[in-house]
Formats: structure tokens, C-alpha cells, sequence
């Protein structure tokens, strides 16, 4: 082989490897698309009952199609009368396939609560924009779909497969998240972007950024105490309603115990380290030496730091009586919990008994059968690696760190069938500023563009 | 006056002296036409609701009229839905006050799906009449209106006037109870046929008659906690509605009224002491004699049929609480239901109770609609006497006490008005026979001629 073909040769290499880049979109060209489909997902009402998410898959497989995925990748798993969207998006290499993951339905709204827009339209108003789903989270589903079509349209190749999984009820049911979870369970790991990932303080300085990695277990038990019942004017000690106040006080007063993992620990070391006072000094000598009562209990004394370091549960709900001139037949609470990740419901369901300590109350577990997850810890180097410099690159400098949740979400069925996954939302919010699930939910619109490098900086970088 | 002339004259006196007694009707005679109007009143369903009222005192008007009450002696008053049913039998002595008689028309509603036999139909099996109603109280409505018609066609002139008063929503808003008491106050006493009555043993023998001379007070107190509510992942024991609801009202089930007594409940203590043995029976007699001994009346507290005749009682009988399984409670709810002993204001009974709860997060409020203070009606040797006569016609020897009642009759409004009440229904039945607001609601049937002999006898008797 002469020089001169070699030569040739290499640039011919050279302006294939070049070749996608030829192609690139800027964020700034890909918006107007961004918030056209953002502008419809909003106004399809994908709540339940209304059986709207086929049509939203339909819309997204059609766009993504569009863009040049194969209709052959792009498959609509119908389960009930909701549907999950996958597309697989092929890649060079026989690696393992990554998940990311979303869904595509939302909570109901009732439109009398909003305050100056309909929440099925996507409206921009100051710094904000309103509509249900802007915050959870139709805003990554459809910014994880633009960025699919835009990587197609760049010409990127992975290196092995990305799988894109949107599910159709996670708000209700989730069972879409289960089949799909059963399906690609050979996946190496999951991102699901229905994450609350980053935190601005009050004067949207950036404060950190957090992979979750856990979740606590949810469970409702229902509490059950019977009584003869009769007329109110002979009135009987034997009263269901009394034994069941009874019954809250004891749980009021019952105290899980103190448990820990990874997370938690690497967490508290972490928020500690910005924030003063006794709760931070808390936070960071229970880092140091797990477990340390003293501030364990101080800890516990916060509401919103209790379920880091507890099982939780807290009476929501209660009910008794037919009549006001009738003694109760039947008085039941719903007891709430939040379970440490390890612990189970069956030994929950046990300490709620022992602590009620009285053999005549019932307590039992409400349907739907509550499904628990393991934790995914430690996170995976590459993955910790690949989230940190994607955030980085918005803001220079911020902790990236591991940590567990209250809620759950779609991610635990995954985790359950052993696919370690990682909840990642690029759009950061200041605290309780998104009112997701209740009226008037909204997202800074700085966070949309953001969302969209984010995703184009995070899926190659993970693909290569 | 020729002395033939007078003769014939005096001939012609002595018949006429005789006359009344050729028209009289024997009840046996009374029972086709009785029978009949039950089925009609059976079938008409006066529950609230179905306006059905009006057309039944509509019906009774025109079966008054056809035996011989004049147009302007029936009015039917409309109230609202309902309607009260006024029937004056004029006395020949004009200065007379008049004696009223009182009875509901209406009947709490019944489910046919839930009963053996159409409610609304009278079914007569086994020596029971079944239907809605026939207890409480239209068997008592059709044998009070068959008694003024049999007693206007026997010629039977009263003394003094009677008043049939018939209310229209005795079951619910007792408006047109508050309306009949508004305009006949003023009136010597009231008979009312929904309260008082015999009871009989398992073997169905007489135990005894009562009297309601008194009833107690009925009112329903709201207590409402509010909490912030928030998210159930992060409770705060320190601030959930539930939790303070409970614990105000293992207040009030702790709380006992203090020890209270009246004529009428030391008479009707004292006859049912010496009707039961034990060592019940045996508190009865002695708290009876010592209404200041302690351990009588605590042995008599013990037991939930007997606590309300010495105390005021309030008891929990509804619970309300929280809005969502996921939320911690923004409020909390429990219907305080309490029977008043008379004497004893609402305002006290309210102040009570804020002070056990010793809680000022914690409000009490009074329910509408608003409670009726009614006194005891002080007892009358005239009425006790004519209805032990009446009595022991059918029964002689059984014991005829005064009582007290948990309430809430018709009587508390004509009291609180001022008018003496006596309970005096004639229905003998075994405890808990009858099922009245309930299912398969029944009566022996032999109630029924019982019915129209006592009326017969008691009203002749009380208006001579």
C-alpha cells in the first residue's frame, strides 16, 4: 500500500468518523420541534380512564419514525387499556443494552382548581411554563424522544443498544412499567428520567444533584376495629371508634427502627457539609458513625429527614359510623408507610401489630399488593461518571450524589428484576416550586433547552 | 200540661236518655274498616323525599269528614315537603283547655331489596303484621283516626275538646313538629301515641306499662381538628389531625356526667328493681331510695341500657378524617352524640366537653339542627290514673310507672312549649320485637283491636 493510498485511506476514515458531525444539531435547532410535540403531549389527556396514551404512543412512534428509526424498532406493548412505547435504538456493538425510561400518562386535573390556564394546554407565563405533565414529567418523555430523533438524524451510532421504554401508567397501576421491566430485564442498567434530581435554592443558585438510587417501599395498611354497635342513647364502652383512637395514638407514638445503607450515608455526608446548625451536625456524625442515637433523634425530629433513617408510618385516613345517633359497627384508619429499603411488609405489618398491641384490631394490608425494590448501590462508576460531567457541564462544580427517595416510581420493577436503575431528571426546581400532581404544575422554561443537552451530552457519552 | 202530654214527653226523655248506646260500635265491628285504612297506610310511602305526606292526610281528612267531622274542624297544614294533620273533636264545655293527641305520619325510609317482604305492603303471617310502619307508628295513626270516627258516629260527645296533632317528619326535621307546637301550646296536656307502651317478657306476659313523662335532650357535637397536611412520606406526629382527634376523644370516653335524678326516673327505677333481680335490680331499688348512694349508682352506670336514666352520656358515633391514602390529614372529623339529662343546658354539655379535651386545636361545635330543651313534664295523679284504668282492662294488676326516655319524640317540642306530655302508646311487645327503622319491621297483630279498645276507653276517660 503506497503512502499516498494510505494517506487517502486515513482521511477517508477520518471524514467517516466526522461524518455524524456534519449532521449535528444545535439545542437551539432542535427546540422549535422540542416544543411543538411538548405543545401537543400536553394537550393529549393521558389520565386514566380516558385511554389516551395509545394515542400518544402512536404520535411519538410516527415522529420517531420520521426521524428514521425502523418501524421494526419502535414497538407498542398493550397492556390493559394502556399501552408502553419501546424503541430500540441499534447500535455497533454486542454490549449489553441501557435503559431510559419515562412514561407517558399523568395524574388527573380538575380544571375549577387551576388558577389562570387550562391544564391540558401548554401555556408559558413569566419564568414558567403550566400545564399538567410540564413537571412529571412530559417534559423529559418528549425531550428523551427529540433527542432519539435528533442522535438518528446526526447519524450517531452506540456502541450498543439504547432502549428507550415509556410507560402508560405509572400514576395508577403500573403495569406497563412490570411487563416492560419482565421484557428487558437483561439490560445493564436503567436511567428512568421521572427523577427530582436537581435542586435550586430559593434564588435558583444550583445546590446539588441527586442520582437516586433507592427508593422507600410503599404500603397502606388498613386498620380495622369492630364494635356491637347499637342505639347512641346506650351508649356502650365496647366502642370501635374509641379502640381505634386508641389504636392511632399507640402508632402515632411507635418509632421504627434506625437503619441505614450506602446512600444514606454517602447523603447525609454530603448535605451536611452545606447546611449548619444541629440537624447538619446530626446528619454528619451519623454519616461518620451509623446508627448514634443522639442524632438518630434528631434526625427524627424532622419531618422531612425522619424517612431517611426509618420505616415510616403516619395515620392518612379515617372513617366510622353510619348514623350520628348509632354506635359504631366499624372504625378504620389507612396507615401510610414508607419502608426502608430491605425491611419488609410483612414485618411492618408485624410492628404495626405489636405496637397497637391489641389482638381485637385488625390490620392488614391494602390492595394493590405493595411491591418493594432493592437498593442499586454503589452506583456504577461509568454511570456516576457520565451523570456527573453531563450535569457539570450546565453547572461547573455541583455535587453529584447518590441518594434514596420517599416516593416511588416506575424504577423499582426494574431494580426487582435486577436491572440496577438510576433516577436522573435534568430539570431542576426549587422545593415544592413544580406542584406536580396538584394544580397549576409548572417548570421553569430555562429547564427545557437544559433537559435537551443534557440528554445529548448523557446517552452517547454512556453509548460509547 | 195535661198529665198524658207529659207522660209521652217523659217517655220520649227516657228514650233519648237511652239512644246513644243502640249507635255504639263493638271493636270487632271497627276491625274491617281499621284493617283496611293500615293496608292504605302501609302501602302510601310517607318517607321523606316522596312527598307522600299530603296525600295521606288527605286521605285520613276525607275518611274523618265521611264519618261525620265537619270541613272546618280538619286542616291540613302544609309544611315544606310535608304536612301536619290538625282534627279538632269539639267538647261541650268551650272553657275547657283541650287535651291534644300526637302521632307522625311519616316512616323512616326502607330498601325492598333488603327486606324478606315488600315493606310497603302489609303482610299479615304467623300473628305478626309486617310493613313499614306498622310499629312506628301508622298501626297507632289508623286506630287513633278510627277511634274519633267510631266515637263521632257513637254520638260521644267529650267534655273537654281533643286535638288530633299529626306531624309529617317526625323521622327527619320535625317542621311540622316545630309548627303544631307553635299554634296548640296551650293546651291541658298532650297524649302522645309514639311513646311509652308495654313491655312483655320471652313468654310474652305483661312486665309493665310506661308512661314517658320525660325525655331526654338529643344534640350532636362536630369536633374538627385541622392540621397542615403535606406529603405522608414526611409526617409530623406532633401535627396530624388524627392523631390530636384521638386522643381528644379518649377524653371524652374516659368522661362520666355527673349522677342526676328526677320523679320520674326514681318511680321508674324503683318499679324496674323490683320487676328484675340481681345485682342490677338490687342498685335500682337503692338508688331509688338514696339517689345519692355511689355504689348503686355506679353498678347502674355499668350497664349501657341504664347509664342514660341517672346521667347525661355523649358518645363518639362518627369518624371523618384525611383525603387521600398518600396525604397527611388536613382535618379530622367525629360526631359527639349526646342525650342530655332534662334540666341540663346544651351550652353546659358543650362547656364539658372543651373542657375534658383540654385542647383549644380542637372545636366544638353544636350540629343543626338545633337541639330542643325540654323539661320533665311534672306528673299528673288525673293521667296516671285513667291510663292504669285503661290499662288493666286488658292487662289488670300490671304495673303502669312514669319514665324517662333517651328521646327524640315529637313531645320534646310541645314541652319545650310548655305543654305537659305523656307518652302512652298501647302496644305491648317483647324487647327488640319490633325492629322499628329497621329491617322486617313488625307487630303483633293482635295490637290492633288491643289498640282501638284502649284508645276507645282512655279517650272517653281523659275527656269526660
Amino acid at each position: 500500500m503506497s503512502t499516498h493510498r494510505t494517506l487517502l485511506l486515513g482521511s477517508l476514515i477520518l471524514a467517516l468518523g466526522c461524518s455524524p458531525l456534519l449532521a449535528a444539531e444545535t439545542t437551539a435547532q432542535a427546540m422549535p420541534e422540542y416544543m411543538d410535540m411538548l405543545n401537543h403531549t400536553i394537550s393529549v389527556e393521558t389520565v386514566k380512564g380516558k385511554e389516551q396514551v395509545p394515542t400518544l404512543a402512536r404520535y411519538f412512534a410516527d415522529k420517531l419514525e420520521a426521524a428514521g428509526f425502523a418501524r421494526s424498532d419502535i414497538e407498542t406493548i398493550p397492556v390493559g387499556r394502556t399501552v408502553a412505547l419501546v424503541v430500540r435504538y441499534r447500535g455497533s456493538g454486542k454490549g449489553k443494552p441501557f435503559i431510559v425510561h419515562g412514561h407517558m400518562d399523568v395524574v388527573p386535573a380538575n380544571a375549577s382548581g387551576w388558577k389562570d390556564h387550562e391544564p391540558f394546554k401548554l401555556v408559558k407565563d413569566g419564568p414558567y411554563y403550566y400545564g399538567r405533565g410540564v413537571a412529571d414529567m412530559k417534559d423529559q418523555t418528549v425531550a428523551l424522544v427529540e433527542t432519539f430523533m435528533r442522535l438518528k438524524r446526526e447519524g450517531f451510532v452506540p456502541r450498543r443498544d439504547i432502549i428507550l421504554t415509556l410507560t402508560g401508567d405509572e400514576e395508577t397501576d403500573e403495569f406497563t412499567a412490570e411487563e416492560v421491566a419482565k421484557r428487558y430485564h437483561d439490560a445493564e442498567f436503567a436511567l428512568d428520567a421521572d427523577g427530582w434530581s436537581g435542586e435550586y435554592d430559593a434564588n435558583l443558585k444550583p445546590v446539588m444533584f441527586g442520582v437516586v438510587a433507592a427508593e422507600k417501599g410503599y404500603a397502606d395498611f388498613l386498620i380495622t376495629a369492630t364494635s356491637p354497635g347499637g342505639h347512641s342513647s346506650e351508649p356502650n364502652p365496647d366502642n370501635a371508634i374509641y379502640k381505634l383512637s386508641a389504636a392511632m395514638q399507640k402508632i402515632a407514638a411507635h418509632k421504627f427502627p434506625v437503619q441505614y445503607n450506602g446512600i444514606t450515608l454517602a447523603s447525609f455526608k454530603a448535605m451536611s457539609a452545606r447546611m449548619q446548625g444541629p440537624l447538619a451536625e446530626a446528619l454528619r456524625r451519623f454519616a461518620e458513625h451509623p446508627g448514634d442515637a443522639k442524632a438518630a433523634a434528631v434526625i427524627s425530629a424532622n419531618p422531612a429527614y425522619v424517612g431517611q433513617i426509618r420505616t415510616t408510618c403516619v395515620a392518612t385516613e379515617f372513617s366510622s359510623g353510619h348514623a350520628r345517633n348509632a354506635l359504631p359497627e366499624k372504625a378504620t384508619a389507612n396507615v401510610n408507610c414508607r419502608i426502608f429499603p430491605g425491611c419488609t411488609v410483612a414485618a411492618v405489618q408485624q410492628q404495626l401489630q405489636r405496637a397497637v398491641a391489641d389482638p381485637a384490631i385488625e390490620v392488614s394490608v391494602q390492595d394493590p399488593a405493595p411491591v418493594l425494590g432493592p437498593i442499586s448501590y454503589p452506583v456504577l462508576p461509568q454511570v456516576m461518571a457520565a451523570v456527573t460531567q453531563a450535569v457539570r457541564q450546565r453547572f461547573p462544580g455541583i455535587e453529584v450524589i447518590p441518594v434514596m427517595i420517599p416516593a416511588s416510581s416506575d424504577s423499582r420493577h426494574f431494580r426487582n428484576h435486577g436491572v440496577p436503575t438510576y433516577g436522573v431528571s435534568p430539570a431542576f426546581a426549587k422545593p415544592g416550586d413544580v406542584h406536580a400532581h396538584g394544580y397549576n404544575e409548572r417548570i421553569l422554561a430555562s429547564e427545557l433547552p437544559a433537559s435537551l443537552d443534557f440528554w445529548h451530552e448523557l446517552l452517547p457519552a454512556l453509548a460509547k | 200540661m195535661p198529665f198524658v202530654r207529659l207522660l209521652i214527653v217523659a217517655c220520649i226523655l227516657l228514650i233519648a236518655a237511652w239512644m246513644p248506646p243502640a249507635r255504639s260500635e263493638t271493636t270487632r265491628q271497627a276491625m274491617p274498616e281499621t284493617m283496611d285504612m293500615l293496608r292504605h297506610a302501609i302501602a302510601t310511602q310517607t318517607v321523606e323525599g316522596k312527598n307522600q305526606v299530603p296525600v295521606f292526610a288527605q286521605y285520613l281528612a276525607g275518611k274523618l269528614e265521611s264519618a261525620g267531622f265537619s270541613k272546618s274542624d280538619i286542616e291540613i297544614i302544609p309544611v315544606e315537603h310535608t304536612a301536619a294533620l290538625v282534627v279538632h273533636y269539639r267538647g261541650s264545655d268551650s272553657k275547657l283547655k283541650p287535651i291534644l293527641i300526637s302521632g307522625h305520619m311519616d316512616v323512616v325510609a326502607a330498601n325492598p331489596k333488603d327486606w324478606q317482604r315488600d315493606p310497603f305492603k302489609l303482610i299479615e303471617e304467623n300473628g305478626y303484621l309486617y310493613g313499614r310502619g306498622v310499629a312506628d307508628m301508622k298501626t297507632n295513626i289508623i286506630t287513633l283516626v278510627e277511634t274519633f270516627m267510631r266515637l263521632k258516629r257513637e254520638g260521644f260527645v267529650p267534655k273537654r275538646e281533643m286535638i288530633l296533632v299529626f306531624s309529617g317528619d317526625e323521622e327527619t326535621d320535625m317542621a311540622s313538629t316545630r309548627e303544631l307546637a307553635k299554634r296548640y301550646h296551650d293546651a291541658e296536656f298532650l297524649l302522645n301515641a309514639d311513646a311509652g307502651g308495654g313491655t312483655l317478657d320471652a313468654e310474652g306476659k305483661p312486665v309493665l306499662f310506661e308512661i314517658q313523662a320525660a325525655e331526654k335532650s338529643y344534640a350532636d357535637f362536630l369536633l374538627t381538628v385541622t392540621s397542615p397536611g403535606g406529603h405522608s412520606s414526611e409526617p409530623n406526629p406532633s401535627h396530624n389531625a388524627i392523631y390530636k382527634l384521638a386522643k381528644a376523644l379518649d377524653a371524652v370516653a374516659a368522661h362520666q356526667f355527673p349522677v342526676q335524678h328526677n320523679e320520674i326516673t326514681l318511680a321508674s327505677l324503683k318499679a324496674l328493681g323490683t320487676h328484675e333481680s340481681g345485682a342490677l335490680a338490687e342498685a335500682m331499688r337503692t338508688f331509688a331510695a338514696h339517689p345519692d348512694d355511689a355504689r348503686a349508682a355506679a353498678v347502674i352506670s355499668a350497664d349501657p341500657a341504664y347509664v342514660g336514666q341517672i346521667r347525661t352520656t355523649c358518645v363518639a358515633t362518627m369518624l371523618d378524617g384525611g383525603h387521600a391514602l398518600n396525604a397527611l390529614p388536613q382535618r379530622a372529623d367525629a360526631n359527639i352524640n349526646c342525650r342530655i339529662f332534662p334540666g341540663v343546658s346544651v351550652a353546659s354539655v358543650k362547656a364539658t366537653l372543651a373542657k375534658v379535651i383540654d385542647n383549644p386545636a380542637v372545636s366544638i361545635t353544636v350540629r343543626p339542627p338545633p337541639p330542643v330543651e325540654s323539661p320533665a313534664s311534672p306528673l299528673r295523679p288525673d293521667v296516671m290514673k285513667a291510663v292504669s284504668a285503661t290499662i288493666h282492662e286488658r292487662f289488670p294488676g300490671v304495673d303502669v310507672v312514669p319514665g324517662m326516655s333517651s328521646g327524640a319524640t315529637d313531645s320534646m317540642h310541645f314541652r319545650n312549649a310548655g305543654v305537659p306530655c305523656f307518652g302512652v302508646s298501647p302496644n305491648f311487645a317483647k324487647a327488640n320485637d319490633t325492629f322499628a327503622h329497621g329491617l322486617n319491621e313488625k307487630l303483633p297483630a293482635k295490637e290492633v283491636p288491643a289498640a282501638l279498645d284502649y284508645w276507645h276507653s282512655l279517650l272517653t276517660r281523659v275527656t269526660r
